[in-house]
C-alpha cells in the first residue's frame, strides 16, 4: 500500500494544515430535509429520449425583487417550465406557475445573467436545436432578444455555458459548450461540435468563435483559478464522444484570441466523463479546488503545489480518494453498480463553517453496468477536511434519475433548500428543516454600471484567522445557474465580517455585521441588512 | 494443420477465378457482404471503446464470437470452407444448416447474423451505442436486401440469425458471458507480501483487480487456460543486485531517459479501455485496415477475422491465468517503495497484476496469427489512432509491431521486462493453435 499512502500523505498533511483552526468536533450536523415536491406547486419533467439524455437545468434567480428565488425548470422536449416563488419567509415553499414567455422547448439548460447590466436577470437558454437569450423586462416577463443583442443562437446540441464580464467589456462574454452532431446516427463518436465564444461587441454580441478544438462539453465554468484577476475557462468534456480530447482550460484574456493551457504550461492529461464541475477553496489557502463530476469515479482537484511567489502552473491533483468524496456507487441499497454523477455544487448545508457537496445522480437512461437507482450524494465535510455521506438521512438521496439542481435558500430562513431536475420524472424540491443548524449569513454583491451582480468578484468572510472565500460565477454544474443571495455558514459565531473583492480587483471595505441576517451590499457603501417583506 | 491454412493464398486465387466467372448479381452479393461485414466490424470497434464493460479481455472474447459467427455463415455456402465446429472447445454439435438445393443470399445472412450478435453481445451499451446499432441494422438490412428476392431473403435472414443464436448459446456459459461491476469482484482478498499486486489507482472501484477469474474462462482454441503457462517471472528481491531489482531499475532508468520516439511508442500502443479500441481491438484494427488494402474477398476477410478472434481471446485468458497465479507487483509500486518515492510511470498502470504483460501475450497471438495468415515480412502502416490524433506507425512485418507493443510497456513504466519477452512467447505458444484450425480444404 506504499504507492497509497505515499499519494494520500501529502494531501492529508494538507488538510491536518489548513482546517487545524477549525478542528473542533469530527462528528457533522446532519440536516433535515422534507421533500414538498407535490404540495409545492413543481411539476415540470425533464422530458425527450436520446437528444436529451444530458441536459435538464434549472435557472434559479429573483425576477420579481422580491428577494426569494424563482425559478425555470428545463422541460427538454416538452416546454420549460416557470415558477413565481410564493413561499413566505420560514414556511413550506410555494411555487407558482405562471407564463414568462420562458416557455420555449427544447430546452436542456439555462442560466440566468444579467446581459444588459440594467439589474434585471435576463437569461440563456441552452437548447437542442438554437440557444435563446431571453430580456427580463421585470416582474418575472420575459422577450427573445437574439436580434436585438446579436446573439447568434446557432443550431446545435447546446450542453454547457459559463459567462464573465472581460476587462473593458460593457457586454459580457458567454462560452457556450456543444455537444455531438445530433444528425449522426451510425458513428457519433468523434463528431463533438465546436464550442462557441460570444465576446462582447459594445452593447451586443460579437459574432461566436470556435473555441476549437472542442470535446463535447458538458460542463463550463469561468474561474479565477490562480487568482490573477482574469478568470480562465474551465471545460469539462465527455470523453464518451471525443478522440485525441481530454479536459481543458482556455486563457481568455480581453483583446486576445483563446488559447488553451498545455502540457508545458503544465496542465495535465485527464480524461473523463466529465459532466459538472462545482469549484470551492475548500483548504481556505485561496485558490479553489474543483469537483469534476464523471461515471464510476469523479474528481476532486486541488492544486499541486502553491509556490511561494503565489503564482501557480495549472496542475492539480485528485484528492477525491484522500477526501471521501469518489461516490463511485451507491450508498443504499444492495446495487453496487457504478453512479452517474452530473449535477455538483459546494454550499454550506449545515451552517457549520465548511462547505459541502451536493452531486446529482441518474442512470444516462437504462445503462445495465450502472446503477439504476442511483441516490444523490450530499457529502458533509468534516473538520479534517474529509467528507462524509449523508444523503440518505438528510432526506434527499432521491433515486429519480437525476440531472441538474439548484441550492437555495427558498424560504429565506437561513437553512439552503434544494431542488433537483430528474429524467423523464418530476423534477423535486426539498426543504431543510433542520433544527439544530449552526449560524448564518447571505450576501448579495451589487454594484452599478457594467457587471451589476459583480460576475468575477469574490466574497471572503472573516471568522478569526480563517476566511471562507467563494467566487461570484455564472456557469458550471449541469445545466443550472444561479443568480442571488451568497450563503456563509458561521457555525458557533454571532457575527462575521465580511466584504467583497470587485471583479476588477478592489477589495470593498470589512463589514462587521451580526450573524443570522441578509445584507445587500452595494459597492462603495456599508453593507445593508435585507429583510423579506413577507 | 498449418499447412491447411497456408492454402489460403490458392485458395483466395481459386475464389477470386470463380468470382470473376460468376454473373454480376454474384459480384454484387459478394460487394454487399464485404460492406455488411466491414461496417459492423467498424461499429463494433466503436462500440468496444464506449461500452463500459469492454476491457481488453472482454473485447477480445467478442471478437472471437463475432467471428466465429461470421465465418460460419460463409463457410456453410462455401465449400472451401471448413466449419469450426468440432475444432472449438463446446462448439461441436447443432450448427444450423443451410437447406438443401435452396438459394441463400450471403450478405443477408451475414448481416442478420452479425445484427443478432452484435445487438446481444453489446446489449448494455449505452444509448449512443444502441441507436448506432439500430441504424446501422436498418440501413445495412436494406442495403444488403437490394435485389434479393424476398422469399431468398427471409430465409437468408433466418438461417443468419439461427448461426448467430447458436453461437451465442455457446458463448453463454464459457465463464465470461457475465462482467458485473465493470469487471471488478465486489469482494476480493489481496494476497500478503511485498512481491503481491496492490492497487495502483486512485479510482475508488479499482482497488480491486481486473477479472481475477478470467484465466478459468472456457477456452477456444488451446485446451484450457493454462495450456501455455510460463515459468515463474525472476524471484522477487529488494536486493540491489538481484535480477527482480534491476528489472525494475531499468523501467525506472528508460523512464528517465525517455527519447519523443520512445514517448511516441508507448502512448500509440497505450490502447487504454474506454478511450480506444483497446489492445485487441488495435490488433483488429490492423487487421481491416490490411483487408480493406487488399479488397479481400469475403471468404478470406471471414477467415482471417475469425482466427484473429480466437488467437487474441485465447491470449488473454491465457495471460490472466498466469497474472493471478504469480499475482506481481506493478512497477511503480516497487519503484515508489525502494527507488523512487515520487516516481510515477507515464502511462495509467492497469488496475491488475503484473505479470505477463497482456498486451505482449496478445500481440504475440496476433503476430504469429497474421503472420500465418499474410506471410513473414508483411509490411504495413497502422493508422488506428489517426483519429485521436496519434500519426500512423510503419511497421516491417506482424511481428516487428509485436515487439513495439511489448517494448512500449517498458517505455510507458507499466511492465518489467520479463513479463514483455514472456508474454510474447507466451503468445506465440496460444497462436500456435489457433495456426493449427482447419478453415479451409487443401486443395
Amino acid at each position: 500500500m506504499t504507492l497509497l499512502r505515499q499519494t494520500l500523505l501529502p494531501a492529508l498533511a494538507l488538510l491536518a494544515t489548513t482546517t487545524a483552526a477549525n478542528a473542533q468536533d469530527m462528528a457533522v450536523a446532519i440536516p433535515e430535509f422534507i421533500e414538498e415536491t407535490a404540495t409545492s406547486g413543481i411539476s415540470t419533467v425533464y422530458e425527450g429520449e436520446w437528444e436529451f439524455m444530458v441536459g435538464g437545468g434549472v435557472a434559479v434567480f429573483d425576477c420579481d425583487s422580491d428577494g426569494y428565488a424563482d425559478m425555470l425548470l428545463s422541460g427538454g422536449s416538452s416546454p420549460a417550465g416557470f415558477y413565481r416563488n410564493a413561499s413566505e419567509r420560514g414556511g413550506a415553499l410555494r411555487f407558482e406557475k405562471q407564463q414568462s414567455g420562458l416557455e420555449l422547448d427544447n430546452v436542456a439548460g439555462t442560466y440566468p445573467l444579467d446581459i444588459d447590466s440594467d439589474g434585471t436577470a435576463d437569461l440563456v437558454l441552452l437548447r437542442v436545436g438554437e440557444n435563446v437569450v431571453m430580456r427580463g423586462l421585470g416582474e418575472c416577463r420575459f422577450e427573445r432578444a437574439n436580434e436585438a443583442w446579436g446573439f447568434d443562437g446557432g443550431d446545435a446540441w447546446s450542453t454547457a455555458l459559463a459567462a464573465t464580464f472581460e476587462d473593458g467589456a460593457s457586454w459580457p462574454t458567454i462560452a457556450v459548450g456543444n455537444y455531438i452532431d445530433r444528425r449522426e446516427e451510425g458513428f457519433p463518436w468523434g463528431s463533438c461540435t465546436d464550442n462557441w465564444l460570444h465576446r462582447s461587441a459594445g452593447s451586443t454580441f460579437a459574432p461566436p468563435v470556435a473555441l476549437t478544438p472542442s470535446y463535447c462539453a458538458l460542463s463550463m465554468l469561468f474561474t479565477d483559478w490562480n487568482r490573477s484577476g482574469t478568470p480562465s475557462l474551465r471545460v469539462s468534456n465527455d470523453r464518451e464522444y471525443y478522440k485525441g480530447g481530454g479536459e481543458q482550460m482556455w486563457r481568455v484574456e480581453a483583446g486576445r484570441e483563446p488559447s488553451l493551457y498545455s502540457k508545458e504550461d503544465g496542465w495535465r492529461h485527464l480524461r473523463i466523463w466529465g459532466m459538472g464541475i462545482a469549484g470551492y477553496d475548500l483548504n481556505f489557502d485561496g485558490y479553489q479546488e474543483y469537483f469534476l463530476t464523471s461515471m464510476a469515479d469523479n474528481k476532486l482537484q486541488s492544486l499541486a503545489e502553491v509556490p511561494a511567489d503565489g503564482v501557480p502552473r495549472p496542475a492539480y491533483a485528485d484528492v477525491a480518494y484522500a477526501r471521501g468524496v469518489t461516490a463511485h456507487r451507491p450508498y443504499i441499497g444492495d446495487n453496487v453498480k457504478p453512479s452517474t454523477a452530473w449535477h455538483a455544487q459546494f454550499e454550506d448545508i449545515n451552517n457549520d463553517g465548511l462547505a459541502d457537496l451536493f452531486v446529482a445522480k441518474g442512470n444516462v437512461a437504462e445503462m445495465p453496468d450502472f446503477a439504476i437507482e442511483d441516490p444523490n450524494n450530499l457529502l458533509l465535510q468534516r473538520a479534517d477536511g474529509s467528507f462524509e455521506e449523508v444523503g440518505h438521512e438528510a432526506g434527499v438521496g432521491s433515486t429519480a434519475i437525476g440531472r441538474g439542481a439548484a441550492i437555495a435558500d427558498f424560504n429565506l430562513d437561513g437553512l439552503l433548500d434544494l431542488v433537483v431536475v430528474n429524467r423523464w420524472r418530476p423534477a423535486q424540491l426539498w426543504r431543510n428543516v433542520s433544527t439544530d443548524a449552526a449560524n448564518w449569513i447571505a450576501v448579495r454583491p451589487g454594484q452599478t454600471g457594467i457587471n451589476r451582480d459583480a460576475i468575477g468578484g469574490w466574497v471572503e468572510v472573516r471568522r478569526g484567522e480563517q476566511i471562507m472565500r467563494r467566487e461570484i460565477t455564472v456557469g458550471g454544474g449541469h445545466a443550472s445557474g444561479q443568480l442571488g443571495w451568497l450563503h456563509f455558514g458561521l457555525g458557533s459565531s454571532e457575527a462575521a465580517e465580511f466584504r467583497v473583492v470587485w471583479p476588477d480587483g478592489e477589495a470593498g471595505d470589512w463589514q462587521s455585521v451580526p450573524a443570522n441576517a441578509f445584507y445587500a451590499m452595494e459597492r462603495g457603501k456599508q453593507a445593508r441588512e435585507w429583510r423579506p417583506e413577507r | 494443420m498449418r499447412t491447411a491454412y497456408r492454402t489460403v493464398a490458392a485458395g483466395v486465387l481459386l475464389a477470386l477465378a470463380l468470382m470473376a466467372a460468376q454473373p454480376a448479381a454474384a459480384q454484387t452479393a459478394e460487394a454487399r457482404a464485404q460492406n455488411v461485414l466491414h461496417t459492423w466490424y467498424r461499429l463494433t470497434l466503436e462500440l468496444v471503446r464506449h461500452t463500459p464493460t469492454y476491457s481488453p479481455p472482454v473485447a477480445s472474447r467478442s471478437f472471437a464470437y463475432l467471428g466465429v459467427t461470421a465465418f460460419e455463415v460463409a463457410a456453410s455456402g462455401r465449400p472451401e470452407l471448413v466449419s469450426l465446429a468440432g475444432q472449438l472447445n463446446g462448439f461441436d454439435t447443432g450448427l444450423p444448416e443451410r437447406e438443401a438445393g435452396a438459394a441463400y443470399d450471403e450478405a443477408v445472412a451475414l448481416q442478420a447474423a452479425m445484427a443478432t450478435g452484435i445487438k446481444t453481445l453489446f446489449g448494455n451499451t449505452g444509448p449512443t451505442g444502441q441507436r448506432a446499432i439500430e441504424a446501422i441494422a436498418a440501413k445495412l438490412q436494406a442495403s444488403a436486401a437490394v435485389g434479393v428476392d424476398a422469399d431468398v431473403v427471409a430465409r437468408s435472414e433466418a438461417y443468419g440469425r439461427a448461426v448467430a443464436e447458436h453461437v451465442l448459446a455457446w458463448s453463454a456459459d464459457d465463464g465470461g458471458a457475465v462482467v458485473e461491476n465493470m469487471g471488478f469482484p465486489f469482494k476480493y482478498e489481496l494476497k500478503p507480501g511485498p512481491e503481491h499486486w496492490v492497487p495502483t489507482s486512485l479510482i475508488g472501484q479499482q482497488q480491486v483487480p481486473l477479472l481475477p477469474a478470467w484465466g478459468s474462462n472456457r477456452t477456444f482454441a488451446i485446451p484450457n487456460g493454462a495450456s501455455c503457462g510460463l515459468p515463474p517471472p525472476p524471484a522477487y528481491s529488494e536486493d540491489e543486485g538481484s535480477r527482480f531489482y534491476k528489472e525494475a531499475l531499468e523501467v525506472y532508468e528508460v523512464s528517465k531517459t525517455l527519447t519523443p520516439e520512445q514517448e511516441a511508442i508507448a502512448r500509440f500502443w497505450s490502447d487504454d479501455p474506454m478511450l480506444t479500441p483497446t489492445p485487441p481491438g488495435h490488433w483488429l484494427s490492423i487487421t481491416m485496415q490490411i483487408l480493406e488494402q487488399q479488397e479481400a474477398p469475403l471468404d478470406r476477410r471471414v477467415e482471417v477475422l475469425a482466427r484473429l478472434g480466437i488467437g487474441l481471446a485465447d491470449a488473454f485468458i491465457g495471460c490472466w491465468y498466469d497474472k493471478f497465479k504469480y499475482d506481481l507487483v506493478r512497477p511503480v509500486t516497487y519503484i515508489q517503495r525502494h527507488i523512487d518515492p515520487k516516481w510515477q510511470a507515464i502511462l495509467i498502470t492497469p488496475p491488475f497484476p503484473e505479470y505477463p504483460s497482456g498486451h505482449s501475450t496478445q500481440s504475440g497471438a496476433a503476430a504469429e496469427v497474421l503472420t500465418d495468415a499474410f506471410g513473414e515480412n508483411f509490411a504495413f502502416d497502422d493508422l488506428t489512432h489517426q483519429e485521436d490524433g496519434l500519426p500512423p506507425r510503419r511497421f516491417a512485418s506482424f511481428w516487428d509491431a509485436a515487439d513495439e507493443a511489448g517494448i512500449s510497456r517498458l517505455y510507458g513504466g507499466i511492465h518489467y521486462r520479463a513479463a514483455i519477452e514472456l508474454g510474447l512467447e507466451q503468445g506465440k505458444c496460444i497462436a500456435a493453435y489457433t495456426n493449427a484450425l482447419v478453415t479451409r480444404r487443401v486443395q
